[in-house]
């Protein structure tokens, strides 16, 4: 909504510039998006007559215009042929200025003197219109200052109306703000009323009082269509609004004023002549002002005629029966519709205007006829003619309801001491009545007025004031946000995190700790996703939750595996030669509920939502190590993403997750670990199989996982149990385990941990190895043991009972033996320590 | 080792003397050294003879072995004084290093921004006694929309632009899953499950149909917070808005209120924050005083507890904290972007 504050002015002025009144505002709570000044600046531009017109020799557009201010006359010279002798148009003599600061001098034109030029309403900053020279009215007052006489000099504040303000979608709305946030005196503009009851010769039935609960009709004979007064043009063009006509112009300008969208229709083009208020027919259609043929639906409210639909109810009227150059009759409509009719039909046609952002606000009911009387009365003034009758029909008139306010109530909810009477004085001041209450709506204790309750009936232009706490907002803004004390409450409880979020904040910790990077991707997967994965088509990862309307179609489900997200991440990194990744993604991914995977509670109408079980997915590339001056790279390997496995479950003081060697789509069939948790599987980590990296266009030898993020944190963090150092020295010795190639690792150490019995405090593998001293298809792997006594100290004897058992252990479960000979894995080990 | 007959000790104090001196580098005096005083040396010889001695003579010789002892020790010290110091000042001298290389730290990795922010969101609320509760991120229209006091045909829908979900289960209606515009559906979640006070703060991942752009994301975060008690008021809420935003943007930070329109609150108030590191006044967040409507929905008694609530967004407090001017940096995950973290 754009205020021109000279219009504003006339009905309230409270002498402060237009930022102090931008700023009063936006704190009252109708937001100054901007200031404009589109004609403010002009300077010397004088009411002038055109005397003469000759032409400029050797020119065919150019022409010498001789015009007269009342004391002098000016010879300019003016391009524009739009206007004759004897029209008023605007003069800018040399010296004077256009909004912008353009300077106008004498200039010499074709050896012609110019004594300034004359003015298109664009040059003057109003409105868009450069066809020509503005022909202003005939009664123009010769040689005024044009700024002062159409009040040029002016700011416009750009509104933006929060939707239970419509009220403030017109001047008079704004102006009781205005009003009531300064103090000063309001003066609406004073309306003769209308000739109520008379006839209109055109019958108004409401067909859905609902959606239209009230609909008027005023009858204007013997206009004259034309172009506005100047006044009006530039007034509507400060507003934002283009000039039309006079009619039409008026029409806007009621509508900017009072807030009620009206419409004219050219009387003889209605066809019957008789007014329907009714729901669209199926096959009905109707061609808009804008042109356009509108297919109805019957959801759409619309104003018909015996002929049809002529116009969608506060939306847009017909061009069928558009007001022209021929118009002599009009009939005016000014009506309410419910806000949702009006918000559907504009929603459904994308078709938003003046009318509609109003009316989806609410047009309150009860100011129907003021907006009518307004117009009517603009409309005869600038355009001739006389009402000739007003029809008004108003099935249900809405009677004012008086709210109760308690005031201590009100003290308590905005918690500061403001006192009734101040609580009463601020809701006057928007124009609420307001009386010691009389208990009238319970009526049992009589006539007495209740103590500290005020019955407040809201003014008629404010239908959003309907409950207590609608009043608690108008006496907190209009006293004044800012001035309300700030108290921080005491809850009385410890806040915090649940424990699984506090235990996943420390395994995103904990991993960015490790080297990993967190990314954050779009839930959304395409089916082509799913294919790239080369998932079979019974995968349970096929079993989507999809969307109705997403973003894109390659982004139509919901996701159930944070891999595509992931992948594409890191593709585009490397794309962007960013070579080296190693990112994580916590997140969730969205399945089916079933009996073990439930959704969350559907409410009420039990319905059924999707299980969003939160993983952590993981993918890497390139060097997890990357070249240095004094170590060459390492590429990322299965190690490393196992390894942010294991960090993940030790930051939450989880026993290691067991791990197994398995096969999972998309993953390479021989680089793929299942891990486990006390039996539960918790996820997969794995090289992607050749075809996936192919498909998805990664670079070779990509690695992912995605694990149960969930369950590992499902009981926060544990605490985990103290471990005491003995302070007798412990017995270190290593082993070397000879086992057939294809025994995995995880099993031999188990089979030694579990020979060395509860002493073994340490067990960490430090060397594999293969050769042909070893024969073929063997493997020895070398630990590194450390045995801390639980009672007496260790000697060499319990190395020996450690070492025997171990061997027998070995022997039994994996079908090993302990290498005597170990110079290699002796070597190895003093390489490595 | 020479078998000689034992020289006298002054001799050795002299030889002592020269080859001390004679010794160019600090094992050459340890040879010396060794040569003269150690256990297999020339004086312990001469110590060995004493024995043989008659009591007389052993004490004078012993007494002059001692001296000389005593003198060796003093001029063996000096000479390593002097070499230790030029070894030092050659040997460490060809030792040194680069000290100006790459340290040595782990692999770096980085945590995404907009989490880091969230969890900090959060941390500021805990510390206000507010504690954290997750919702799911498909929700039904009821607690999306309809709990929050915003009923099928309400304007506000137009501006929330939902991405709607086919219900899982066919039987459902259509239109009644979606996935959540805002976090506020936990407000009423939370309170159907529990009775006053409420104090909460719902971190999560929000969803809006539109197009990303610099300033829009279909994808975003929120965190909503809840406050429901006995006599809670507006006071309270401006005093929890100022401390949240001394936490978010430092001790001089500072709320600004006007009011606003949400249709769960009422009054509303849109919250300026003054964000003393961007010098200037920005629009951080709204807010308002629980809606009657919303409290009876979940269950509780508008005339018996008062509520406040607001809901920010976590890339908008992101941006004001980095500096960053693209909301599209946030959904790109470059690494280069991340790595600053």
């Amino acid at each position: 909504m754009r205020v021109p504050l000279s219009w504003l002015h006339h009905s309230v002025d409270p002498g402060l510039s237009a930022e102090q009144l931008a700023s009063t505002l936006t704190l009252g709570g109708l937001v100054v998006d901007a200031i404009h000044r589109p004609t403010a600046g002009i300077r010397g531009v004088i009411v002038a007559r055109v005397e003469a017109i000759e032409p400029v020799p050797g020119s065919s557009k150019l022409s010498l215009v001789e015009v007269f201010d009342g004391r002098e006359h000016h010879e300019i010279v003016c391009g524009a042929s739009n206007f004759g002798v004897g029209d008023l148009v605007p003069a800018a003599l040399p010296g004077a200025t256009l909004p912008g600061g353009v300077g106008i001098e004498r200039r010499t034109i074709r050896d012609v003197v110019s004594n300034g030029m004359l003015a298109s309403p664009r040059e003057l900053g109003v409105g868009d219109d450069h066809h020509g020279i503005w022909v202003l009215d005939a009664d123009a007052p010769l040689g005024a200052d044009l700024s002062d006489w159409l009040e040029l000099d002016d700011a416009v504040l750009d509104l933006e109306i929060n939707p239970d303000r419509g009220y403030a979608l017109s001047i008079s709305g704004v102006a009781h703000d205005v009003a009531a946030l300064t103090g000063a005196d309001l003066r609406l503009p004073e309306t003769p009323s209308l000739p109520l009851g008379t006839a209109t010769g055109v019958p108004v039935l409401i067909a859905d009082p609902d959606r239209c609960p009230r609909f008027s009709v005023t009858r204007i004979e013997g206009v004259t269509i034309g172009p506005s007064p100047a006044w009006l043009q530039s007034r509507l063009a400060a507003a934002g609004m283009r000039s039309i006509s006079n009619v039409v112009d008026a029409t806007n300008h009621a509508m900017l004023e009072t807030g009620h969208p009206v419409h004219a229709y050219d009387l003889a083009r209605l066809v019957g002549p008789r007014i329907d208020v009714r729901q669209a027919i199926a096959g009905e259609s109707v061609v808009t002002l804008d042109g356009v043929q509108r297919e109805l639906d019957p959801g759409d409210l619309v104003i018909a005629d015996a002929s049809g639909a002529v116009g969608l109810a506060g939306v847009m009227g017909g061009a069928g029966t558009e007001v022209g150059g021929t118009t002599t009759d009009v009939l005016l409509e000014v009506a309410a519709f419910s806000p949702a009719a009006v918000l559907r039909t504009a929603r459904r046609l994308q078709l938003f205007t003046e009318a509609s952002s109003r009316f989806e606000k609410t047009v309150p009911q009860q100011t129907v006829l003021r907006g009518a009387a307004r117009c009517a009365a603009l409309l005869t003034h600038v355009a001739g003619g006389r009402v000739a009758g007003t029809d008004d029909v108003w099935p249900h008139p809405a009677v004012p309801e008086v709210i109760r306010l308690r005031t201590d109530r009100v003290r308590r909810h905005l918690g500061m001491d403001l006192p009734d009477q101040r609580q009463a004085e601020l809701l006057e001041s928007i124009a609420c009545v307001v009386a010691p209450s009389a208990h009238a709506a319970a009526g049992a204790s009589g006539p007495e007025p209740d103590e500290g309750v005020l019955a407040v009936t809201p003014p008629d232009y404010r239908p959003d004031l309907r409950i207590e706490v609608d009043l608690d907002e108008e006496i907190a803004r209009l006293h004044g946000y800012e001035q309300i004390p700030e108290r921080v409450p005491c809850s009385g409880r410890a806040g915090g995190r649940r424990p699984e979020h506090a235990a996943r904040r420390r395994v995103r910790e904990v991993l960015a700790g490790a080297g990993w990077t967190e990314a954050i991707t779009f839930p959304f997967i395409g089916p082509a996703d799913l294919d790239a994965l080369g998932l079979s088509p019974d995968d349970p990862r096929r079993q989507t939750v999809a969307l109705v309307n997403p973003l894109s179609q390659e982004e139509s489900l919901l996701r159930t595996s944070l891999l595509p997200g992931l992948l594409r991440a890191l593709r585009r990194n490397v794309n962007r030669q960013a070579a080296d990744v190693a990112m994580f993604e916590v997140g969730a991914v969205f399945l089916p509920p079933t009996p073990q995977e439930l959704g969350a509670d559907g409410g009420a109408d039990a319905i059924t939502l999707p299980a969003e079980p939160l993983l952590l997915g993981l993918a890497a590339c390139g060097a997890f190590e990357p070249l240095r001056h004094d170590r060459l790279a390492r590429p990322a390997d299965l190690a490393d993403v196992l390894g942010a496995a294991d960090t993940a479950r030790r930051a939450v003081a989880l026993p290691p997750l067991q791990v197994a060697a398995g096969t999972e789509p998309g993953y390479h069939p021989g680089r793929t670990a299942r891990l486990s948790l006390d039996g539960t599987a918790i996820g997969v980590i794995g090289e992607l199989h050749p075809r996936t990296i192919a498909a998805l266009q990664l670079p070779p030898r990509t690695l992912a996982g995605e694990l149960r993020l969930d369950l590992l944190t499902a009981r926060g963090a544990r605490l985990p149990a103290a471990a005491v150092p003995d302070p007798r020295p412990p017995l270190r010795f290593d082993v070397a385990v000879l086992v057939d190639s294809d025994v995995p690792a995880a099993a031999v150490e188990s089979a030694v941990r579990q020979g060395a019995g509860p002493n073994l405090a340490e067990c960490r593998l430090f060397d594999v190895f293969t050769g042909p001293q070893l024969g073929e298809g063997r493997k020895s792997l070398a630990y590194a043991l450390r045995l801390e006594a639980g009672g007496g100290g260790l000697t060499e004897n319990d190395e020996q009972a450690a070492i025997n058992s171990i061997e027998q252990a070995v022997r039994s479960r994996v079908g090993g033996r302990l290498r005597r000979d170990d110079s290699a894995g002796a070597a190895a080990r003093d390489q490595r320590r | 080792m020479n078998q000689a007959p034992a020289a006298d000790p002054e001799t050795l104090l002299m030889q002592g003397r020269e080859r001390f001196a004679a010794a160019t580098s600090l094992s050459e005096l340890d040879a010396a050294k060794a040569e003269l005083v150690g256990r297999r040396g020339a004086l312990t010889a001469v110590q060995r003879t004493l024995g043989g001695l008659d009591e007389q003579q052993r004490r004078d010789l012993g007494a002059r072995i001692n001296a000389v002892r005593a003198a060796l020790a003093e001029l063996e010290a000096q000479r390593r004084i002097a070499l230790t110091d030029e070894r030092d000042r050659v040997v460490l001298a060809a030792e040194a290093v680069d000290v100006t290389l790459p340290a040595r730290t782990a692999r770096r990795g980085s945590l995404h921004p907009i989490h880091e922010t969230m969890e900090t969101m959060v941390d500021v609320m805990a510390n206000l006694g507010f504690s954290a509760v997750e919702g799911p991120e498909v929700e039904t229209d009821w607690f999306n929309f309809q709990a929050m006091n915003i009923p099928v045909d309400h304007p506000a829908r137009g501006m929330h632009d939902t991405i709607y979900v086919q219900p899982p289960n066919p039987a459902d209606p259509p239109g009644s899953v979606l996935l959540r515009t805002h976090t506020s559906p936990m407000q009423t979640r939370t309170m159907l499950a529990q009775g006053p006070p409420v104090y909460i703060a719902v971190p999560g991942r929000t969803y809006r149909q539109e197009a990303a752009d610099a300033t829009h994301l279909p994808v975003f975060h929120q965190m909503e917070c809840l406050a429901v008690d006995e006599g809670l008021s507006f006071a309270d809420l401006r005093g929890t808005l100022a401390e949240l935003c001394r936490g978010l943007f430092g001790p001089g930070a500072r709320i600004r209120m006007r009011p606003d329109h949400y249709p769960f609150t009422e009054p509303s108030a849109d919250v300026d924050a003054w964000v003393p590191a961007v010098g200037d006044w920005v629009e951080l967040l709204g807010s308002g005083m629980v809606h009657p409507n919303v409290l009876h929905m979940a269950g509780y008694d508008p005339e018996q507890v008062s509520g406040f609530a607001f809901g920010m967004g976590v890339e908008r407090v992101a941006m004001l904290r980095h500096g960053i001017d693209d909301l599209r940096l946030f959904t790109d995950n470059d690494l280069r972007f991340l790595a600053s973290f």
